[in-house]
């Protein structure tokens, strides 16, 4: 595809969390627009660490990301965000003690006069927001929490998604229901990058898939071509 | 006793509205950036010289008072946090607490080399106590009152329907997620010192109208001020609240049997106990 369909590219990029260690050891990606892609691999492998840092929570040692044509590498998080890209974190991913209004509201910081009309898109698209609009976020289930933090990631009607394991923790319903709500995103033309601990789920809705392996790429293809490949399954996905 | 008990009671909730003023002023810098700042003390004897200034050299009433205890107040805490608080951020919580005691000191004599050491009242008309049944108050304490239940309300309406007042409840809440989000913690950490010790010098003026105000107007409640936020839950507003109006009313209660000089001792006991028995304080969770 050429440059100009590529939303995402991460070129060779080194990092961790102290430059002591480096968890990243020049890890590459790409993600195309209208593409579902999905980083598996070990644990350990980096693969929450590769999401932070091209959401510009690391520090890098080496290498460059670059989001719709624009080098973001030295962007903090704050200018990523401001630049289209929006990161859902696995974990604490809503502000428990304010209302499903309120989060949502105040993900639109950026562009409070859109912020009206993108929560009534999200109360259209996820009804139980609206039911429960007036609720701390803390009270919501494993999975209502998911989706609100997905909601939240789109009031920014950002450019791309960057999603750390989305199903963590939820029931394998919460999780299927989770993974049509992706679908459905990308559907409407939204890219979306994640990490999934659920790889084969993940792999067989993905256009595409990167294996990373001790801060390495390991391998790349086709998501459901690599959910379906003997030795990937034998190596990472329990057979 | 009734009558005694009653007029305790009353006393009590009249003086913890006082003091819920700065509380909430500390609360509010505590859950942003997450130290207590003893120099809350010193930015509500700003608000209170800045506030008697205006009435009587300026010959102002309330409202203006109080506009100008929070702006002056606000700014001067802003600017002090910027020179002598956020450079000690990166060595934890304790040195800039203890670097506020330190700033506490140096406004505090900084007022003292201004103002002087005298006491200073504010020109407000003397009016004769009320009778409610059993209960003796001044309607001076009664608007005290009255003024600090609005700036409760403001503070309130502030933080849950104002954009940057989410923001500051976002920010406490989660930091990480909040940048995420494109709110820069940076300046909501402004905006919460800013908040946070204007607060306090309104506190400080509220302080004044009751009494009379010197250079440690704010150093004799700082440590009402702070038990109060420990009762309440450190960071939770109505925390803040709930705790002044209890240690208020305990402090009057406590007098009905221990004499007067034990007064603040009620504050030291009160966070002791509070700590020891529910460290969360009493609405437990964060809650800005």
């Amino acid at each position: 595809m050429s440059e100009a369909g590529t939303v995402l590219t991460v070129d060779a990029i080194v990092g961790g969390y102290s430059t002591a260690e480096q968890i990243l050891k020049g890890t590459s990606l790409r993600v195309e627009r209208g593409e579902i892609v999905t980083i598996i691999g070990p644990n350990g492998a980096g693969k929450s660490t590769l999401l932070k840092a091209v959401a510009g929570l690391l520090t890098l040692s080496a290498g460059s990301i670059t989001l719709n044509g624009r080098d973001v590498s030295r962007e903090n998080a704050l200018g990523r965000a401001r630049h289209g890209m929006s990161f859902v974190p696995q974990e604490r991913n809503v502000f428990g003690p304010l209302t499903v209004a309120e989060n949502l509201s105040i993900s639109a910081f950026l562009h409070p006069a859109r912020a009206k009309r993108k929560a009534d898109e999200m109360y259209a698209r996820y009804p139980f927001l609206a039911a429960r609009r007036r609720s701390q976020a803390r009270t919501l289930s494993g999975g209502q929490r998911q989706i609100l933090a997905m909601a939240m990631g789109l009031m920014t009607e950002p450019s791309l998604l960057l999603l750390d394991e989305p199903t963590a923790g939820l029931s394998p319903k919460a999780a299927d229901e989770l993974f049509e709500a992706v679908i459905a995103l990308n559907a409407d033309g939204l890219p979306i990058l994640m990490v999934e601990q659920h790889a084969v789920e993940a792999l067989e809705i993905s256009t595409r898939g990167y294996v990373l392996v001790a801060g390495r790429n390991s391998a790349e293809g086709n998501g459901p071509a690599l959910a379906s490949d003997p030795d990937i399954r034998r190596l990472f996905l329990g057979g | 006793m009734l009558a005694e008990i009653a007029q305790a009671l009353a006393n009590g909730l009249l003086s913890g509205a006082l003091i819920a003023v700065p509380a909430i002023g500390f609360t509010t810098i505590f859950a942003v950036l997450r130290f207590p700042d003893f120099a809350v003390a010193s930015y509500a004897t700003v608000g209170a010289f800045a506030g008697w200034w205006v009435n009587v050299r300026l010959g102002m009433g309330v409202v203006p008072i109080l506009i100008a205890a929070f702006i002056v107040a606000g700014l001067v805490g802003l600017v002090a946090e910027h020179i002598a608080l956020r450079p000690l951020r990166g060595y934890g919580a304790l040195t800039v607490a203890i670097g506020s005691i330190a700033l506490n000191l140096v406004l505090e004599n900084l007022i003292r080399f201004i103002f002087g050491n005298d006491l200073h009242g504010y020109d407000l008309p003397l009016e004769q106590d009320l009778n409610v049944g059993p209960i003796r108050v001044g309607p001076q304490q009664i608007q005290n009152l009255g003024l600090a239940a609005a700036v409760l309300v403001l503070v309130f309406l502030f933080l849950r329907y104002s954009r940057f007042g989410r923001a500051m409840r976002a920010v406490a809440d989660n930091a990480d997620l909040s940048r995420l989000k494109g709110i820069d913690p940076g300046r909501i950490a402004g905006l919460a010192v800013l908040l946070g010790a204007g607060l306090a010098g309104v506190g400080g003026v509220l302080l004044g109208f009751d009494t009379s105000i010197d250079p440690l107007t704010g150093y004799r409640v700082v440590l009402a001020v702070f038990a109060a936020a420990v009762l309440g839950g450190l960071g939770s507003i109505p925390g803040a609240v709930a705790g002044a109006l209890a240690l208020g009313v305990a402090e009057e209660l406590a007098l009905l049997v221990v004499p007067a000089t034990y007064r603040s001792a009620i504050g030291f006991a009160a966070i002791l106990l509070m700590l020891t028995f529910r460290p969360r304080g009493l609405l437990g969770e964060r809650s800005v």
